[in-house]
């Protein structure tokens, strides 16, 4: 746990992707790109209701990028040494010879250099410990019925160095806390089904129970140790909880990235500027936002990060396309990456919201297949509760929902005042109407 | 690699791990390389184990000082839990296995020009004969894991475990929208061993362009629980998700409902199904595991046997926990990961039946052929999605069924098997997300049950 050993001397590695760089220069590539990563993680884990494992791991990613004749390679490595690199480059030079020739291959024009950093560098293992412990301890004596499936916590400290042969040097320092706590509840035969949820946070300076989304999910476990199934199927409205709603985000902005616009398959294609959800749902992207407590300050292509606002009162406001996918595709290059991803606030208190359905379910896990080319999706909803006459009724099981995803972002009918910073995203409640909702 | 020399600092239970994972990639779309890289992680990692209390250290250099770090950090780390939390008296149980399985290629190493060549082949193939298509994708996945390592206890071992893939997806438009489909092609085994002849999957592309027409014109299936025949891909990953997570060990003590079933029945007569470790059916299998991560020996777990549910599968602390024997189920997947439980081969074996005759036995069901993913819980209850399959109608196949997802609890559903097919194949490309992710093989005949489909919106 110490590191009166450190072997790892980060100070001696910050001329690396220079380095990198001016050899692949020197090696007859025409255009070149480096990323070092160093990465060391301090990280807990918990087996049977005990902490049982303690983790030390220290990592290096060095990954290159070269461009000859509009031909493209990339190689990565976890060494910096010369003799792995420069073996690296002669792969990378074979890589590039093998690619087919395509104007969209390009690297990032330059830009002023700089030097970023956030949250902490080291860990406080004594707090990480003390935290954990608290957890456990609270979890053994509130809840008893609680089983923990997994947990985890961890500090992890990323280093970046980001060069190219247009002169673009960025560098940055990202500390930070991560708690993942995957649990189930268990009354002598019955069982729920299992749930997680994972915070972010600079610091430790609450206890973990504290978070409100750890405290409300481990709750709702409780009561789903006993559920009803419902019977028949109708067209009803459907609650999605911040941490379900993290799911959809997903779903929807891969619709938004190099590959599905690249190969014609996204849904939102020919959407730029176009309504595709109800006005009541903006949805940015914000790597660089003070409110959150993981970002990141520049793109893995080379571009000093900015946060977007990827659909603006619903309409499409941005794709996330890399250089390569924007010159691919002819169209606007994203200000990031994506990720980070922040849902303004509705004007319905979360009560409002289900007081005004009259037949739907509160969603708060969705376990389901992808949705197909045209958007159509269906699976199961997990840890769920079905809503009456503005009331919620009972946990239920062993029921599918079914939707097409563009039908989905028009019928928004509320969005909640009440968000979760869960410290990767800020994501309110949102009611969706018009989803099939079959039981047995 | 020798590690014995470093046996000396070990104090307590300790493993010493050296392991490469090597990728090499190359993706084309539309007849375009849009990327060709690789990649190599490799490093040290030591893990220690003191009365109750594990403790992990990893490095990315390979060198007698970085091996000392990780000794005695994983050391200290243990002795830090072991400080706070207290000591268990309770020893692992022990175990000692040696041997080398070394499945790198003897042929002459092909270059990168080489399996772009391939790449491109099997593209030209599909697009000067399939002409109805929106878009295509041809991707080659090659991952190598390499790995050595010395326990305490004495256990020696090497593995170089190759898998190669290629992903072939296809688009095509019609008046609804786009319909995709896709289809993987590989086996344990580098790329000279596994892909010879381009020609060779040919068949298989004509398959799966002949269903991407068919499933163009498809239908959704008919909301509720229908009697289906879940083909080999299906029954497969049931066979992993829906059963083998639930009786994985350390799934188990975190709840899952299988701990109130030892012994009981939870299927059908007609259900057996095998967590194997290396050999399947007399035949080796896609990710053959002989010693694992802590050094046991690895051998086959029968979960369930005629339908009586008989064994989880165990790292050392569960079969400690469970008083048990070991079966050799923990693996890791980067030089930086901790070993835990993983399935291996998970199949459910054959039965007499024909699938011929299975398929005509349904009055009026589905025949389910092809999933996308799939997930279960704590409870059995699995989602399947499904992007391939064909209406029964009256015995015979009807039309083809649009994108659907199928569900039910397992340990229900399971006991609804009518029939099993005689025959059986593995799908060599799982990759299982549980905190790290890691390659397995799902396998299985063809079942006839009673399932929920999840029909349209």
């Amino acid at each position: 746990m110490h590191d009166k050993h450190r072997w790892f001397k980060i100070t001696d590695k910050s001329k690396v992707s220079e380095s990198c760089v001016n050899a692949l220069i020197e090696a007859g590539i025409e255009k070149a790109s480096t990323t070092l990563i160093l990465t060391r993680k301090h990280e807990l884990n918990v087996e049977s209701g005990r902490i049982s494992l303690l983790r030390t791991t220290d990592d290096v990613e060095l990954h290159m990028m070269g461009i000859t004749d509009q031909r493209m390679g990339t190689t990565s490595i976890n060494k910096t040494d010369s003799f792995s690199i420069g073996k690296a480059i002669s792969e990378l030079e074979v890589l590039i010879d093998s690619s087919d020739s395509d104007p969209a291959n390009e690297i990032a024009e330059k830009q002023p250099q700089e030097s970023f950093s956030r949250g902490p560098e080291k860990p406080d293992v004594f707090l990480m410990y003390s935290r954990m412990k608290v957890f456990l301890e609270l979890c053994k004596a509130e809840y008893p019925t609680l089983i923990f499936e997994q947990v985890i916590l961890n500090h992890t400290v990323k280093h970046r160095w980001y060069s190219n042969s247009n002169g673009v040097y960025f560098k940055s320092l990202r500390g930070g806390y991560d708690f993942l706590v995957m649990f189930t509840s268990k009354e002598g035969i019955n069982t729920s089904s299992f749930n997680y949820v994972s915070v972010s946070t600079e610091n430790l300076s609450s206890d973990l129970h504290e978070f409100e989304t750890v405290k409300r999910t481990i709750k709702q476990s409780l009561e789903q140790t006993v559920t009803e199934n419902l019977t028949g199927s109708f067209i009803g409205d459907v609650i999605v909880t911040p941490e379900c709603m993290e799911d959809f985000v997903s779903i929807i902005t891969g619709y938004l990235r190099d590959y599905h616009l690249m190969d014609g398959t996204s849904i939102f294609k020919d959407s730029l500027g176009k309504i595709i959800a109800n006005e009541r749902l903006s949805l940015h992207s914000k790597p660089v936002s003070d409110k959150l407590a993981v970002g990141y300050f520049f793109t893995e292509d080379g571009y000093k990060a900015e946060n977007s606002t990827l659909i603006d009162k619903g309409v499409l406001n941005s794709f996330l396309l890399s250089l390569y996918g924007s010159r691919k595709t002819g169209k606007e290059k994203a200000l990031n990456m994506g990720y980070c991803y922040v849902i303004d606030s509705g004007a319905f208190p979360l009560d409002e919201m289900v007081k005004s359905i009259e037949k739907g379910i509160l969603l708060c896990r969705f376990s389901g297949g992808y949705p197909s080319s045209n958007g159509d999706l269906s699976g199961v909803a997990k840890n769920s509760y079905y809503i009456e006459n503005g009331e919620i009724k009972y946990p239920i099981s062993e029921t599918m929902i079914a939707g097409n995803l563009r039908d989905m972002l028009e019928s928004i009918k509320h969005i909640s005042m009440e968000r979760v910073n869960n410290g990767d995203s800020i994501i309110p409640w949102i009611t969706f109407s018009g989803i099939t909702i079959s039981g047995k | 690699m020798n590690l014995s020399k470093y046996s000396d600092l070990f104090s307590g239970y300790t493993e010493l791990r050296v392991q490469e994972n090597r990728i090499n990639s190359i993706s084309m779309l539309d007849g375009i390389i849009i990327g060709n890289s690789r990649t190599s992680a490799s490093g040290i990692s030591a893990r220690s184990y003191t009365s109750g209390s594990w403790g992990f250290a990893s490095s990315p250099e390979i060198n007698t000082n970085a091996i000392k770090y990780v000794i005695r950090t994983a050391s200290n780390n243990a002795l830090f839990l072991c400080r706070h939390e207290g000591r268990r008296e309770a020893d692992l149980p022990v175990s000692s296995a040696s041997g080398e399985w070394d499945f790198t290629t003897k042929k002459p190493v092909a270059s990168q020009m080489d399996r772009i060549d391939f790449v491109k082949n099997i593209d030209s193939y599909i697009n000067d004969k399939f002409i109805k298509l929106a878009s295509r994708t041809v991707l080659l996945k090659e991952l190598d894991m390499e790995k050595q390592l010395l326990t305490s206890t004495g256990s020696m071992a090497f593995s170089m475990t190759p898998r190669s893939l290629i992903y072939v997806i296809l688009t095509v438009d019609t008046e609804s929208g786009q319909v995709q489909l896709s289809e993987t092609f590989g086996n344990l085994g580098q790329f000279e061993d596994v892909f010879v002849e381009p020609s060779h999957y040919h068949q298989r592309l004509d398959k799966l362009y002949e269903r991407i027409l068919r499933k163009a014109e498809g239908v959704f299936p008919r909301a509720g629980i229908s009697q289906c025949i879940l083909d080999p891909n299906l029954a497969g990953i049931l066979a992993h998700e829906a059963i083998g997570h639930t009786t994985e060990a350390d799934i188990v003590q975190g709840g899952s409902i299988a701990a109130d079933y030892m012994n009981q029945m939870v299927a059908s007569p007609l259900i057996t199904l095998v967590d194997f470790a290396n050999t399947a059916l007399g035949k080796t299998c896609p990710v053959p595991i002989y010693i694992d991560d802590e050094g046991t020996a690895a051998r086959d777990v029968t979960v369930i046997e005629d339908g009586v549910l008989k064994s989880y599968m165990h790292n050392k602390e569960s079969a400690l926990e469970f008083k048990t024997d070991l079966t050799g189920n923990a693996r890791a997947y980067r030089f930086s990961d901790e070993p835990f439980i993983r399935m291996r081969n998970t199949a459910i074996l054959p039965g007499k039946n024909h699938l011929s005759e299975m398929i005509e036995s349904v009055e009026d069901g589905y025949y389910l052929i092809q999933s996308s993913n799939g997930q279960a819980d704590s409870t059995s209850e699995f989602m399947l999605g499904v992007v391939m399959g064909y209406e029964i109608k009256n015995g015979k196949l009807g039309r083809a069924l649009k994108d659907t997802t199928i569900s039910g609890v397992a340990f229900d559903m399971l006991k609804t098997v009518t029939a099993v097919s005689n025959d059986m194949s593995w799908n060599c490309a799982g990759m299982c997300g549980k905190k790290q992710p890691i390659p397995v093989a799902m396998g299985g005949p063809a079942i006839k049950c009673m399932i929920n489909i999840g029909g349209s919106k």
